[in-house]
């Protein structure tokens, strides 16, 4: 009887959700995870990522913005994007690296203070997506940095992208190991 | 109306070449695009393609072709000098084809930098993906001759290619005197994909998915422009509700950029409110777009013959959510334009002038912006655009203030045009929503070799795409792209003159090229 009770109310809270909430409920666009869920004790409550765009098609860079538009407000949690990589713990790549970026992402990433950590966001970035076998690109952020953790999607929405960024965090402060079943 | 009679195709000897195409150019004919195919698995030759608007007979093309000579090294006449517009095609037909444009003004490799072996043109059909790979050299040092100025006071601004925002990576190396910039030399292609290749070796049908992402915000424009291509080519006309389906999502690509533009140049001067208003209103439609199609970036409707489903079919929600971002929008323009802060940085700097604009074939809002009526939309109507009545929206003064002023005059247009698909197209039961394109993949149908062009009037501008089959017509033999962003990068050098460093931004924003689009 209460479990009926309780799958009704989250029921209808989806409903509410999808129709008129959708883009407007930050918690629920960050997938209902809170500040101290994202961002480990170790770090005190502050991230700071450098993107960098290693030939991107742009939707990655987008969705990325978007997490700093109104709706998504990742610095809500403590996590922001930063101009330098001096300042940055996290180094967050898009595109299947054309050879013409992968010096830059190379020299982004040794600029960046340890402890760091490299985080390839979009399916290009994880092995190449689409430009796989390309003349143009290496395929994937891991053929010229270190990479620590993939998010997937073409492009992963905000919330996958702070999920991701979640997941990465908790890799490097060793609570959990490995990237999350899909 | 087939797409035969609209593509006219001109050969010309090699000589005569430059003269047809200046004669165009000159008595009014814009050039759409420039480009290069290896046929000489075909034909023997090495042919050059240059595709005009015809002015003679609207709504049609004028496609003059030559043969280039292998005479130890392919050769022409450069048109640059007497089409300025071909600057950049030229460019990167020697980049890419080591075809070598006579008397072009500027011959820095375009495309390709220092890292790609020299005299390798991965374009060519006979240099596979691997060749050019094994043959790319990271540590090799990127010698790029910038132009530079000399004299007291002059020092120079390197820029990029990793940016302070979240934006794509590209080179701007200012001359500056003081604050003003005297001179401006941007260096591209960073995001360079070998795009064009890939067409080659994926197929007709995983095109699609290339052309998706060629540039995030115009993944629908351009995988509509080149299904269109490749329909026209094997001559499929189709389904009525599909060319509605995918006309209503063009309008919907160009309403979010628009939108979402409008909102970013906000954030070019430091408007903050302003451009958290337009964020928020694109984020809404993103969401719209997400609830049609399952993408925010609309990927996955498209397929060669129509689209993959009635994304249409539930009017009355689709409705009810545009009155509300109608509603919406015009508040959040009634409340940038009261901040006269803002208002009064708009105003003047990025000047492009109406003969700039002609010369250099500019496209899109920054053509319409400096008072040039051109539009596809209405000078090459396909899909629903013969059946709707609508004005080309132009303003004179281009500057910034004229550019964002034009977007939002267009993203109300717009609006007023999904409204009335979406009256027009009420969903009758079980429609067709793609011709099967797969039945004329045969090559007898096809005859292999088979040519034709695409386009679509996108929210930066017009999309080009030329395709042409293989002898067995099976896999094309040259897929060409041509995005907006390609025809106007080469604008911005000139519409910064004389403005400050700290607008160049601002400026940026106005324009909002793509690099990966341009880059590909
Ligand atoms: S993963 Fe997809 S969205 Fe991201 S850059 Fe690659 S193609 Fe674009």
């Amino acid at each position: 009887m209460f479990g009926k009770i309780f799958c009704n109310i989250i029921k209808s809270k989806r409903v509410l959700n999808e129709r008129e909430l959708e883009y407007k409920n930050p918690e629920e666009a960050a997938g209902g995870l809170v500040r101290r869920e994202i961002i480990p004790a170790s770090f005190r409550g502050s991230v700071r990522i450098r993107q960098v765009d290693a030939g991107s098609c742009n939707a990655c860079e987008w969705e990325c913005i978007a997490l700093a538009n109104p709706i998504y407000d990742v610095q809500r949690f403590g996590v922001d994007f930063v101009a330098s990589p001096r300042h940055a713990d996290i180094i967050l790549v898009t595109g299947p690296v054309s050879w013409s970026m992968a010096r830059a992402l190379e020299k982004s990433w040794l600029a960046a203070a340890e402890p760091k950590i490299v985080i390839a966001c979009g399916d290009c970035a994880a092995d190449g997506g689409v430009f796989k076998g390309s003349y143009a690109v290496a395929g994937g952020a891991d053929k010229i940095v270190p990479v620590a953790y993939k998010i997937s999607g073409c492009p992963p929405s905000p919330a996958d992208i702070i999920k991701g960024i979640r997941g990465a965090l908790a890799l490097l402060c060793g609570t959990h190991k490995g990237p999350e079943p899909k | 109306m087939t797409p035969r009679n609209i593509e006219n195709y001109h050969r010309v000897q090699p000589g005569e070449f430059a003269a047809r195409c200046a004669g165009i150019f000159h008595a009014g004919g814009k050039l759409r695009m420039m480009f290069a195919a290896d046929e000489r698995e075909t034909d023997g030759r090495m042919n050059i393609y240059a595709v005009f608007s015809s002015i003679a007979d609207h709504g049609s093309f004028d496609i003059i072709t030559t043969a280039v000579e292998d005479e130890g090294g392919f050769r022409y006449q450069s048109i640059t000098p007497r089409v300025p517009a071909a600057h950049w095609y030229e460019r990167e037909m020697a980049c890419m084809f080591g075809i070598v444009p006579e008397g072009h003004p500027d011959l820095r490799p375009l495309v390709l930098h220092g890292m790609y072996p020299e005299g390798v043109f991965p374009l060519r059909r006979d240099i596979t993906a691997a060749d050019v790979r094994s043959k790319v050299d990271l540590a090799k040092d990127d010698a790029y001759p910038y132009k530079t100025v000399e004299g007291e006071g002059v020092f120079e601004i390197p820029v990029g290619p990793v940016h302070a925002g979240i934006i794509e990576p590209g080179h701007f190396r200012f001359s500056a005197v003081g604050e003003s910039i005297y001179f401006l030399d941007p260096r591209l292609f960073y995001t360079h994909k070998g795009v064009e290749k890939l067409f080659e070796q994926v197929g007709f049908e995983r095109g699609i998915q290339i052309a998706e992402r060629i540039s995030g915000t115009s993944s629908f424009c351009h995988s509509t422009a080149y299904c269109l291509a490749v329909e026209n080519m094997r001559g499929v006309e189709i389904p009525i509700r599909a060319k509605a389906v995918r006309t209503f999502l063009v309008e919907l690509e160009r309403l979010y950029n628009h939108i979402g533009d409008i909102g970013n140049l906000c954030a070019g001067t430091g408007f903050a409110a302003g451009y958290a208003g337009g964020a928020e209103l694109k984020e809404r439609l993103m969401a719209l777009n997400h609830r049609l199609t399952g993408s925010r970036y609309l990927r996955g409707v498209n397929r060669l013959g129509g689209v993959s489903r009635d994304v249409l079919e539930d009017v009355e929600s689709i409705s009810a959510e545009l009155s509300v971002v109608t509603d919406e929008f015009k508040a959040v323009m009634k409340f940038i334009m009261s901040s006269i802060s803002h208002m009064e940085r708009l105003e003047g700097p990025g000047f492009l002038s109406r003969e700039a604009a002609v010369k250099l074939g500019a496209t899109g809002i920054a053509a319409r912006a400096s008072g040039v009526n051109d539009d596809l939309r209405t000078a090459h109507p396909n899909l629903f655009y013969d059946r709707i009545i609508f004005e080309v929206h132009t303003r004179n003064r281009g500057d910034v203030l004229a550019r964002m002023m034009l977007r939002a005059d267009e993203a109300a247009c717009s609006l007023a045009m999904l409204r009335s698909i979406l009256r027009k197209a009420k969903p009758q039961k079980k429609e067709l929503m793609a011709a099967d394109a797969q039945q004329d993949a045969r090559p007898a149908d096809i005859g292999g070799g088979r040519q034709a062009l695409g386009w679509v009037e996108g929210a930066r501008g017009s999309i080009f795409y030329f395709v042409k089959a293989a002898a067995d017509g099976k896999s094309p033999l040259r897929v060409k792209v041509r995005s907006a962003s390609f025809c106007n990068w080469p604008l911005l050098p000139l519409a910064v003159l004389n403005d400050i460093v700290p607008d160049f931004p601002l400026i940026n924003k106005s324009f909002n090229l793509s690099y990966s689009g341009c880059d590909m």
